[in-house]
């Protein structure tokens, strides 16, 4: 595909750009993940974070620059949207889990209907990632059942059923109470480990020392800072990165 | 006056007004049935992102809103003929509460869809969903629990609309109610009868959507 033979990266943005109307929400974006590699993307609330990584599935659209996602090139009309979607797992803030289905449905509903797995084997798989997010015993539950936490655990279940190659997580702690922020930050780390791609808004430095291999810092659209957990958090390059860690650190 | 009100009379014409009831009940469901139908068709006209076919099911539900169903009644009774299309009265009868009721339909759908929070929308489309599967998989089954109390509202609105097809000569209920008046010079007796039978009616749909309310309401706490 044009302009993805040049590079191995996983999720390539080359100067990207996109507006709301005449405000610049992303500016200039580029970037790099690799395969296995597992970036933290924070910054102050409207800093574009969030915006960022709707991208790279699609949910938002760019104005200009390249976006390449497993070598296709977002926009272009030979990728399929719909088929690389399949391969890009995305956890919401508010967790979005379909209030008629039971975990296990949830789960089992887009690799039944989209991947076409048969049935049978679908729930075989669904338990046994409900399982190894600690859910096995709420697989019948439906949502309005869970706790925040276990909704949330649901919801990575959920993507890993499609056995992507990309995980993005927005903020996937916000929303959650404090008790059960470590439940879900957890599962993620294990995610982590098995050596998934992942980007992740998340101000949870625990998870991003723990994981992360770099830290990105964005503000007014822009990334402003880039570097490893250690570095970022002991020595903050910018004036802006220093006082946006002054902020989340007080508390 | 009470001294005058024959009850006698009315259980007389009682099997009269028994036909006219089971008509109306009927004709009803069928007009409901063809509600369904048509606002089906036009919510998912009207949901489109192009004008094509956005525009026409916009038009069409002004239209049937702005203007009163009598009218509308006539429309079609006097107007079909002289496109050459003869119909029963009982059939142009069903075909008027048919296109008038799916019009208020079509809404009552659009709006239980448009209430399914954006982020439904956004899983599927995260989970590579197609349109037609996020719609048959998330968003109709959680749109149809929420449509399922005013449909009912909009059936109660329909079977005292259906009174009007008296006006075109088809036997159901009020037309029963007009005759015991006209023969025996009785409006009292043929209109309350009817009122009556409207209420027990009225009281069955009701009766209904508390009971689809209370199921809805166990479904809810899956939701």
């Amino acid at each position: 595909m044009t302009n993805s033979s040049s590079s191995t990266g996983m999720i390539e943005f080359r100067g990207v750009n996109k507006w709301f109307g005449t405000l610049n929400v992303l500016r200039d974006i580029t970037l790099s993940v690799e395969p296995r590699e597992v970036v933290v993307v924070c910054g102050p609330s409207g800093s574009g974070k969030s915006t960022l990584i709707r991208c790279i599935n699609g949910l938002e659209t760019i104005r200009d620059g390249d976006l390449v996602v497993d070598g296709q090139r977002l926009g272009d009309p030979a990728t399929n949207m719909a088929r690389l979607r399949t391969e890009i797992g995305f956890v919401f803030q508010s967790f979005n889990l379909y209030p008629h289905k039971t975990a296990l449905e949830n789960v089992t509903l887009a690799p039944i209907h989209v991947r076409k797995i048969p049935r049978a084997e679908a729930e075989k798989a669904g338990r046994e990632l409900l399982a190894k997010v600690g859910l096995a015993d709420k697989v019948n539950a439906y949502p309005a059942q869970l706790s925040g936490g276990q909704q949330q655990r649901v919801a990575i279940a959920r993507c890993l059923g499609m056995r992507p190659k990309i995980m993005l997580f927005d903020e996937p702690t916000s929303a959650l109470d404090p008790e059960m922020i470590s439940e879900v930050l957890d599962v993620m780390v294990a995610v982590a480990e098995e050596g998934m791609t992942m980007m992740v808004v998340t101000h949870e430095m625990g998870f991003a020392r723990k994981v992360a291999q770099r830290v990105v810092f964005m503000d007014a659209g822009a990334i402003v800072e880039s570097g490893t957990p250690d570095e970022f958090f002991s020595h903050p390059k910018t004036d802006r990165s220093r006082a946006f860690l002054s902020k989340i650190l007080r508390h | 006056m009470l001294e005058n009100f024959s009850f006698r009379t009315i259980v007389e014409y009682l099997p009269l007004f028994g036909q006219g009831l089971v008509t109306t009940v009927w004709l009803s469901l069928l007009s409901f049935a063809g509600a369904l139908a048509v606002g089906i068709l036009l919510s998912a006209m009207n949901l489109q992102r192009g004008w094509l076919f956005r525009v026409p099911a916009k038009a069409y539900i002004d239209a049937v809103r702005a203007t009163p169903l009598l009218a509308q009644l006539y429309f079609l009774y006097f107007g079909l003929p002289r496109l050459g299309i003869i119909l029963p009265e009982l059939v142009v009868g069903i075909l008027a509460l048919s296109l008038n009721s799916g019009a208020y339909v079509a809404e009552i759908i659009r709006a239980g869809i448009l209430s399914i929070p954006r982020g439904q929308v956004e899983a599927g489309v995260a989970s590579g969903m197609t349109y037609v599967q996020r719609m048959r998989l998330v968003i109709l089954p959680q749109a149809f629990k929420v449509t399922i109390p005013p449909l009912l509202g909009q059936a109660i609105v329909l079977v005292k609309d259906s009174a009007l097809l008296s006006l075109i000569a088809v036997a159901e209920l009020t037309r029963a109610g007009q005759l015991l008046a006209s023969d025996r010079f009785m409006p009292a007796e043929g209109f309350i009868t009817i009122a009556a039978f409207y209420l027990l009616l009225y009281y069955g749909l009701k009766g209904l959507a508390a009971l689809s309310g209370r199921w809805l309401g166990q479904a809810g706490a899956r939701t």
